[in-house]
């Protein structure tokens, strides 16, 4: 089997034993977006407006705490140098770490995300849109995340300062996906936000591997 | 390109007798023109028509905020140099630069604050520029603590500029994507205010003011990164030849 492949493998069987830790992160995307109707009120049209913001906040309040889990263990029992060491390029070992990342942290928020966007009384094709955003938003943001994640190996307790070098970086991602999902809902054309959304997506699939592993190499020196 | 000086003044110990060298060359203009821009400013130049002298604020603000945008570009090309060729007078460089840039930026959030409220009623606008220029201070402050929470020296060096070089390509999509927001959503507040077609006799103080805060910062920079440098190589032989000189 494809060495890329085995790893993609591996990974997705590793976090398999580790399912309390993709639930922590199900669990906190639904709280913080159920928190919003409880306390703001449950009128329509206001939900309707701030469901986008919602989301992909909470796709980023989640993915921050699941983010530990991308390369922390593997550096912690050293298979991560192993790696490094390894004849095979670390930029493709990295993304194959970072998309099997995605599908067991990620995939399930997509999955949510049509469920929280009915008790936010989104229907037809809106609830198409959100989901969408919701998929390129998480992809782009699961490139920011494990950029952070890579630099802040060797730091002990890196909670803040996670936050801190995510939020910038994430912004485009936050405005422009909150951008597509309303304007979906209101009935504007949304191509725009959209296009930008997979071009980021794409960029960040081109560059994001390869600062990672950089990265990567850096914390283990 | 003639790599030979190139490497000859990337040494620490020349770099760091440059740095002494020239320092006055930057910090001493400096502080002439700001007192010139100062006092050009702050006295020469008239009242404007509309914003009386609430607008003399902008030989401060102006200068700062363009400092702030230069000094990042200038922090993310020291740690490319300092990653590329794994220099540390590149890498103390860099680090030197970042407190100073975003005391800049705040020195810009502040002072447009300050000049804000009076003009436009409020201290904060989600404008594109105010913003993005305090995503630049998140930015800044995102450097100073990574590296200061890696224990080692060259690890955090270079982590941080991997991050600084990062932030160099966001902060373009940040601020574009920050203008199309806005643009699309609501008229903007400011815009003729940002494009002020500014008298002779107004222009002048900003100028020399943008001037004297560039060579000023360049000066201070000259001595903090020769500070940083010092104490980085502080068991090298040079540093003690360095402090037996200037010991007796």
């Amino acid at each position: 089997m494809n060495i890329y492949l085995k790893i993609f493998v591996r990974e997705i069987k590793v976090s398999m034993k580790r399912w309390s830790d993709i639930l922590t992160g199900v669990i906190m995307f639904v709280l913080v977006a159920l928190i919003f109707p409880l306390t703001v009120g449950s009128d329509q049209m206001f939900l309707i407006k701030i469901i986008g913001p919602v989301m992909l906040l909470s796709a980023l309040l989640a993915s921050l705490i699941s983010m530990q889990n991308i390369f922390k263990p593997d550096f912690l029992n050293g298979s991560l140098e192993q790696l490094t060491l390894s004849h095979h390029s670390l930029n493709g070992l990295v993304l194959m770490k970072i998309l099997s990342y995605w599908a067991t942290s990620s995939l399930p928020l997509v999955a949510v995300s049509v469920f929280i966007a009915s008790t936010y009384y989104v229907t037809g094709t809106s609830l198409i849109a959100v989901v969408i955003t919701v998929l390129l938003a998480s992809t782009t943001l699961v490139n920011i995340t494990a950029l952070a994640a890579a630099l802040t190996l060797s730091v002990r307790y890196p909670g803040a300062l996670m936050t801190l070098i995510l939020f910038p970086l994430s912004l485009p991602i936050l405005i422009f996906g909150s951008k597509a999902i309303e304007y979906s809902i209101v009935g504007i054309d949304s191509s725009g936000p959209f296009y930008f959304l997979t071009g980021m997506m794409l960029l960040s699939f081109s560059l994001g591997p390869i600062a990672t592993a950089f990265a990567i190499r850096i914390s283990l020196d | 390109m003639n790599f030979k000086r190139i490497y000859k003044y990337g040494s620490p110990p020349n770099y760091f007798r440059l740095c002494l060298k020239y320092e006055n060359w930057f910090t001493v203009p400096g502080f002439l023109l700001i007192i010139i821009g100062c006092y050009g400013g702050l006295f020469l130049a008239p009242p404007d028509y509309q914003m009386g002298d609430a607008f003399r604020i902008i030989y401060f603000h102006v200068p700062s905020a363009y400092l702030s945008m230069s000094a990042y570009a200038y922090m993310a090309l020291a740690a490319l140099v300092g990653i590329v060729w794994r220099s540390n007078v590149a890498f103390s460089v860099a680090k030197s630069i970042a407190p100073f840039g975003a005391s800049f930026t705040f020195l810009a959030l502040v002072t447009g604050m300050l000049w804000g409220k009076p003009m436009w009623g409020t201290a904060w606008v989600w404008d594109a520029r105010l913003t993005s220029e305090f995503i630049l201070l998140l930015l800044y402050l995102g450097y100073m603590l990574l590296h200061a929470s890696i224990r080692e020296q060259k690890k955090a060096d270079r982590a941080a500029s991997v991050l600084a070089i990062v932030g160099v390509i966001n902060l373009p999509i940040i601020h574009y994507s920050v203008v199309w927001w806005n643009t699309l959503h609501q008229a903007s507040t400011i815009s003729k205010l940002s494009s002020p077609s500014i008298a002779g006799e107004m222009l002048w103080p900003l100028l020399v003011m943008i001037f004297g805060y560039g060579f000023f910062f360049w000066g201070v920079i000259c001595r903090a990164g020769a500070t940083e440098l010092l104490k980085r190589e502080k068991r090298s032989n040079w540093v003690k030849e360095y402090v037996e000189e200037h010991q007796s």
